[in-house]
């Protein structure tokens, strides 16, 4: 200001100088790579929603209108994924905790499997409809007679032959069927969110907001799926799959209209109290999330 | 290749490009978050905000002002979003002469002076103490921090002038040495 005191002068050039070099002054290195990380993987997911967005544009151009078609591909992946996982959460349940009287109840024979209908090898087991089932379920690592030789003795069902609390994943394909599961859901759910957190106050375009909706939608199923599958028992991913559903759910419930600021700064909150995003790209194998 | 060339390339998508861009500012943008977060997980977080929102928005960039002030313009709103997002401006409110009292009236040594300008700083309101912290340090001027503010270069003038002043009273315990 011109009416400064000349004495104002130097103090306020004093206070500038002293403030550039003790307040918040810079001190030690940029981390320049590994923010570049972050922001290029940003980038790419921005990208590749993009695309994906200008694709279904033009799929609204053609008068064929094979938007319902691959509305209708989205809707079977995603069927497909969650009749994956739900098989695997039964397979689970029958190979892992469950009797043989359970086993049965949880996959009724079918209707028309009577004994001409079984094959001549569940037919050889004991002709038990309940018997044959039983054949589907035992996990490939058990011995080929374990379960049908029905030998006085011998395990009825691995579940029986191994203690009811398990880790939380074997060293079998069930472990790797899991485990690969739960990486791809992590994945999507990293994608998703670092999408979520790039388009802030930007999109406003409807479509884009149900495509998105729709999206966390898919990756809520899967980690609901998840969570009650044996990929839940590890502690540590079922906390972060716990964490990943309230922010899921949060998103699909305040999605399919543009959020408030207040909505958004809830679910940015609930992000990084959590410190999810740093979490989900610790649980995700290296170079999984780039490709 | 220039920032010109750049930038039109960046908006293209050009990966190359995009970092290229960033090479060349991220120190800036950097140094600038830490500065007015003083932690380096934020302004981390910052930065990155930062530059993911101007390569989003680079279409909008027509190349009128250097690549520079547009990236900082964006900078200082990212900054003083997320800043108000953590919380970190919740006693910045509190009048100076509140600050003045809680500290000591007596000076010591040189770290009670970096203690007291670091309190004097905090306590100035949050638009007197972006406008100093932008103008005094950083060196942008009136018209980019009325920019970036969403004021104007007018506003920008008299936060500054309330800014120091308030400092030149919290700071009066060392102001005979200084004048000296």
């Amino acid at each position: 200001m011109t009416d400064n005191r000349p004495d104002d002068d130097i103090l306020d050039e004093r206070i500038r100088a002293l403030t550039a070099a003790r307040y918040n002054a810079p001190e030690g290195s940029v981390p320049r790579d590994a923010m570049w990380a972050q922001i290029a993987a940003a980038r790419r997911a921005a990208r590749a929603a993009t695309a994906a967005e200008a694709a279904a544009r033009e799929v609204d151009v053609v008068p064929l209108a094979p938007r319902r078609r691959s509305r209708a591909a989205v809707a079977g992946w995603s069927a497909l994924l969650a009749a994956g996982l739900v098989l695997g959460v039964l397979l689970e349940r029958e190979v892992f905790n469950e009797g043989p009287e359970q086993a049965v109840a949880v996959v009724p024979p079918r209707a028309d499997s009577g004994p001409a209908a079984a094959s001549p090898e569940t037919a050889r087991a004991d002709g038990a409809p309940g018997a044959a089932r039983r054949d589907v379920v035992a996990p490939p690592s058990a011995p080929a007679g374990r379960v049908r030789d029905g030998a006085p003795g011998a395990p009825q069902s691995y579940a029986q032959a191994e203690p009811r609390d398990l880790p939380a994943l074997g060293d079998s394909t069930v472990q790797t069927f899991y485990r690969t599961a739960a990486v791809q859901t992590l994945v999507q759910a990293e994608a998703l969110l670092i999408a979520y957190r790039g388009a802030e106050g930007t999109t406003r375009d409807p479509r884009a907001l149900r495509d998105a909706a729709r999206w966390a939608r898919d990756v809520l199923s899967s980690t609901r799926l998840l969570m009650d599958s044996p990929a839940g028992r590890d502690p540590q991913l079922r906390m972060l799959f716990t964490d990943l559903e309230l922010i899921l759910a949060q998103i699909v419930q305040l999605s399919g209209t543009p959020l408030q600021a207040n909505e958004r700064e809830l679910i940015d909150r609930a992000m990084r109290d959590r410190d999810l995003l740093p979490r989900l790209r610790s649980a995700v194998p290296a170079g999984l999330a780039a490709s | 290749m220039d920032e010109r060339e750049l930038t039109a390339r960046a908006k293209l998508g050009d990966e190359a490009a995009e970092r290229a861009l960033y090479d060349a500012h991220v120190d800036r943008v950097y140094w600038l978050a830490y500065r007015m977060s003083g932690r380096h997980d934020l302004a981390q977080d910052l930065t990155q905000d930062v530059f993911i929102r101007a390569f989003d928005r680079i279409g909008d960039y027509r190349g009128d002002a250097p690549f520079g002030a547009w990236l900082h313009a964006i900078t200082t709103s990212v900054v003083l979003n997320g800043l108000r997002k953590v919380k970190r401006f919740d006693q910045r409110e509190a009048v100076l002469e509140e600050a003045a009292m809680v500290t000591s009236p007596t000076r010591e040594a040189e770290p009670d002076l970096k203690d007291r300008l670091a309190q004097a700083i905090e306590a100035l309101p949050e638009g007197c103490r972006v406008t100093f912290l932008l103008h005094d340090v950083e060196g942008f001027t009136h018209e980019e921090i009325g920019a970036a503010l969403g004021t104007t270069a007018g506003t920008s003038k008299a936060q500054l002038s309330r800014a120091r002043a308030k400092l030149r009273i919290a700071l009066a315990d060392f102001v005979g040495e200084w004048i000296q």
